[in-house]
């Protein structure tokens, strides 16, 4: 039987400029989960990025492939969070991040991610990520990686469910 | 200045679905297995579009394992794909026509840590037409030993309407715990 799904779960307009946003205690009911963010920034250079996942500070790893100007660039790495690449705008231009998490709510599987990463005239990516931890994902954080850098206002911040 | 969701902003909450965007199937392996057939596409004609996405690893060992889709049971010549993808640090494209599947992407094989996956999201489009090729598309990557994240592009020459899509490896089977689950999109 057809399950209705991709569900709207948590959506934030920022009246104000912020540093992050969070979304915790998470709907354990689905399968997987979309987050659709479309960011400005409060300086003109952009700002540095991404999603943190149950307050954890290690184990995310990533490989990506970009267009951010002439090249096309392959790189992977790790970080402390899911970071986003190219930023998340400026103050002239918006970001749009679409990332999907699989099996977040599973206790034996390392938590996959796949991401597209847009920046306004700038940059283009595909990301995939790992979080080589099999806790169920309960929390992200949506955040810029220094208090002295915010998300603009106006920017938007939507999480669904996807079921399974 | 870090905002919680407190109501402190726009903030809304919402649940149930808008009928758009269904879920037809999921395929969790209880045992492994050596493909995954969602057999019963006709019964969702009503749908403009398929997706599936999927969460597997390989059984046996190997640095990855090629995942591949064939269409209505055919493996004649009837496939070409393009792919956009990683093969670290380099951003390499392939395509190939005459082929005997869509060849989506590199997973997860069964030489790395316990609960490593791979993920990706299959799009079909027009799946229930009978006047136009097929059209996938795909989104995946392999965040383990082998690195490497893809995009790509399949066709399948025929016009007949698909009524069966199955996935499976180049040798060896889905480990357990491997999931895909059927969604479709309704159209106009």
């Amino acid at each position: 039987m057809a399950t209705p799904t991709y569900d709207l779960l948590e959506s934030v307009t920022l009246a104000t400029s912020a540093t992050s946003v969070t979304f915790s205690s998470i709907d354990q009911s689905y399968g997987d989960l979309v987050l659709v963010c479309n960011l400005g920034a409060n300086n003109a250079n952009g700002l540095s990025a991404g999603v943190r996942v149950n307050d954890s500070t290690t184990d995310y790893s990533f490989v990506l492939m970009r267009n951010s100007g002439s090249s096309t660039q392959g790189i992977g790495g790790t970080a402390g969070y899911f970071k986003f690449f190219n930023s998340a705008g400026n103050t002239s231009s918006k970001a749009l991040h679409n990332m999907n998490f699989f099996d977040y709510s599973s206790t034996d599987k390392h938590k996959s991610v796949l991401a597209r990463h847009n920046v306004d005239g700038t940059a283009v990516s595909a990301v995939a990520y790992r979080w080589a931890n099999t806790n169920a994902i309960t929390k992200l954080d949506v955040m810029t990686n220094s208090s002295s850098y915010e998300f603009a206002a106006g920017s938007t911040i939507n999480l669904y469910g996807v079921a399974k | 200045m870090s905002l919680m969701l407190l109501g402190i902003l726009n903030a809304q909450a919402a649940g149930g679905g808008g009928g758009a965007y269904d879920l037809l199937e999921t395929t969790t392996l209880g045992s492994s297995a050596s493909s995954v057939t969602f057999s019963s596409l006709g019964a969702y004609s009503d749908y403009a579009h398929l997706q599936i996405r999927y969460v597997v690893r390989g059984a046996e060992a190997s640095s990855s394992k090629d995942h591949f889709i064939n269409l209505n049971g055919d493996t004649g010549s009837n496939y070409s794909y393009h792919t956009l993808r990683v093969n670290l640090p380099n951003v390499v494209s392939q395509g190939y026509g005459n082929q005997s599947n869509y060849f989506i992407g590199a997973v997860a094989a069964d030489d790395v840590g316990t609960g490593i996956f791979s993920p990706g999201i299959v799009d079909v489009l027009d799946f229930a037409s009978s006047s136009k090729n097929t059209t996938l598309k795909t989104l995946g990557g392999n965040v383990s030993s082998n690195n490497t994240v893809y995009l790509s592009s399949g066709g399948y020459f025929s016009t007949n309407a698909i009524t069966s899509i199955a996935f499976s490896l180049n040798s060896g089977d889905y480990l357990t715990g491997t999931r895909f689950s059927l969604y479709g999109i309704k159209g106009a």
